[in-house]
């Protein structure tokens, strides 16, 4: 039978989870405009909370650089990030533990390809992305607000541009790798609904300019986030290469970038290995 | 060399032993107690190529912990099992290229996609080329009767249609050995005679190899030379069908026809009465006593007619269920 199969295409494969997606989604027409409508209508919250905070005042902590115009590229990148995240991993890994309690488990098992990239990229919810293209929105205006400013324009480099999607796309495999782990543990603990709970709470760490955690109280867990979970790089890195809030930058940012780079290397790493540890200790479900 | 090879194959669970009550519920929380459960204690197992074979045992038996076992779902306590020459759990894409397994209890199908859908996922998953999937497409709709169905969203089939869009699941990449685990469960006469139809058709063309668990003894009955019953985790017969009979039933069932009369009072004395419709009486005879208690009968009473027959098959395997639970 051999010579008559071809190997996977998983380029192909996703492809195909991302069509059969969208045609779920078509087919319930107003449950997916309503969709777009509620995280868009958050994210316009979010934007008019901010706005109101920066009639009070010019800049988040002092001395940090994140005005107006640099904290909205800083929101940009967290509504790029979580978009992406939503997009493509949140209901896969949600479903990932249900799988597991459930026994749904078996069929991803009986195929014949990797079974985490199966179970991670099965589902596509495309709603969620419209927060992305919101994210552009705002990150556009920022960018076109702070070149033309009259005192102290910025224009970003190309290379900072394509600095920025690269750790972008680090921050999304580092938020990955933390879901990974914490789905996979619904082996072991049989059921894990905290995981959605545990998501929001961790993901709240990173959506902030990290100097707001440079106080006695704040920094254990500055120091938690960067290296333990590295959640705060995962904004951080990227927004603050493209905003640029210290001029000229500090000592200390490109070891952070070097780190950021590193902690997504290891965290994949972690969460593979535990993904296929918790394989071997899956006993599926009855019937 | 056999095809499927299970060697003393053993799965135990360690589960968590659940008091009842509140109070009991909070202490548990702290000190759990664990027992070990063994859902298979030591299978031993060969099927040669081409071979229809089928799996019974009561609820809990270890039948579908085996299947599990053997697609390389769940990883074994102990022993060894080898499938085409492959460990199935270590999970190789090539051995999982070659089998498959369907549930009757669950489905793999996207729930709110037509089936069409679902299947086109298949074929990219297994790597089937395009114009050998159109025609395997074509044959199973074909054979299934379901070819008009392929546009509709899973969700509004019938449990039978359903079940049939599995099977053309499951067959699409053309897999030598293929598992099937209560494939009939909850169907209709006729949607459970489709079914065994089609697996029949299907294997003798194809020659692949199946091991099929089911509950209805029709099923097996109908597709199956040999059987291989499981209980208590352990394979406690392994033959053919009607062997099962000779070798668990000491018993006969033989039916009275007394001529018009008093019925006779001490009809016990022959054997366990099962059943009387006067004139017309059922009952039970250890088979070795038959020739006697037959003789004797003729003998005493006006008799219009005698049957002999083996108890039914279902009886049989109750029984034998029984015995080992």
């Amino acid at each position: 039978m051999a010579d008559q199969t071809i190997r996977p295409r998983y380029v192909k494969v996703f492809l195909t989870f991302a069509q059969n997606s969208l045609i779920r989604d078509m087919t319930f027409r107003a449950d997916f405009i309503f969709q777009c409508i509620s995280s868009v209508a958050w994210t316009a919250m979010n934007v008019g909370f901010y706005l109101i905070i920066f009639r009070f005042t010019s800049m988040i902590g002092e001395d940090t650089g994140w005005m107006r115009d640099e904290f909205f590229l800083f929101l940009a990148t967290v509504w790029f990030i979580n978009s992406i995240v939503q997009a493509f991993f949140m209901p896969n890994m949600a479903e990932f533990s249900e799988l597991i309690r459930t026994g749904g488990l078996d069929f991803a098992l009986l195929k014949p390809i990797d079974t985490q990239f199966l179970i991670s990229l099965r589902r596509i919810e495309w709603s969620a992305l419209s927060n992305f293209f919101v994210g552009l929105l705002i990150a556009a205006f920022s960018l076109y607000s702070m070149a033309t400013r009259p005192i102290d324009p910025i224009y970003p480099s190309v290379v900072s541009i394509l600095l920025y999607v690269f750790f972008v796309l680090c921050g999304v495999a580092i938020m990955y790798s933390v879901m990974i782990c914490l789905a996979a543990t619904s082996v072991w603990l049989g059921r894990n609904q905290s995981l959605y709970d545990f998501w929001f709470y961790i993901t709240n760490f990173s959506r902030y300019p990290m100097e707001i955690y440079n106080t006695p109280l704040g920094r254990p867990l500055l120091g938690f986030f960067i290296f333990v979970i590295p959640v705060l790089v995962v904004v951080n890195v990227p927004a603050r290469i493209l905003a640029q809030p210290l001029r000229p930058r500090a000592d200390w940012e490109w070891p952070l970038a070097l780190w950021a780079v590193m902690s997504t290397v290891i965290a994949f790493t972690i969460s593979r290995w535990l993904f296929k540890k918790s394989l071997k200790s899956y006993r599926s479900a009855s019937s | 060399m056999p095809i499927i090879d299970v060697r003393d194959l053993t799965k135990s669970y360690r589960v968590f032993r659940k008091r009842e009550g509140l109070v009991e519920s909070v202490r548990g929380l702290f000190r759990r107690q664990y027992t070990e459960i063994a859902a298979v204690r030591g299978i031993n197992l060969q099927v040669e190529a081409g071979e229809f074979v089928a799996f019974l045992g009561p609820n809990g038996a270890g039948k579908t912990t085996t299947l599990k076992l053997l697609s390389g779902v769940i990883n074994p306590s102990g022993g060894q099992a080898t499938v085409m020459g492959y460990v199935p759990w270590e999970r190789s894409n090539e051995y999982r290229r070659r089998f498959a397994l369907v549930m009757g209890q669950k489905n793999q199908l996207w729930w709110d996609l037509p089936a069409q859908e679902s299947y086109r996922l298949h074929q990219q998953i297994y790597g089937v080329q395009p114009d050998r999937f159109k025609a395997r497409l074509d044959e199973l709709t074909d054979l299934l009767d379901v070819t008009k169905l392929l546009g509709q969203p899973v969700r509004e089939l019938s449990l039978g249609e359903r079940m049939k869009m599995e099977l053309i699941a499951a067959l699409l990449h053309s897999p030598e050995v293929l598992f099937l685990d209560e494939p009939t469960i909850g169907l209709d006469v006729i949607a459970q005679h489709n079914i065994q139809k089609f697996l029949r058709f299907y294997q003798e063309k194809h020659k692949i190899t199946i091991l099929l668990t089911s509950h209805y003894m029709k099923d097996v009955a109908a597709l199956c030379k040999r059987v291989v019953i499981v209980a208590g985790g352990l394979v406690q017969y392994d033959g053919s069908l009607a062997g099962i009979v000779d070798k668990f039933s000491g018993k006969k069932i033989v039916t009275l026809q007394f001529a018009d009369g008093d019925e006779p009072s001490n009809l016990a004395r022959l054997g366990t009465v099962l059943d009387t419709h006067w004139p017309k009486v059922k009952i039970s005879i250890a088979r070795t006593d038959v020739p006697r208690v037959l003789a004797e009968t003729l003998r005493d009473y006006a008799i219009e007619d005698v049957s002999v027959e083996d108890p039914p098959l279902e009886d049989v395997i109750a029984d034998l269920f029984h015995q080992v639970s």
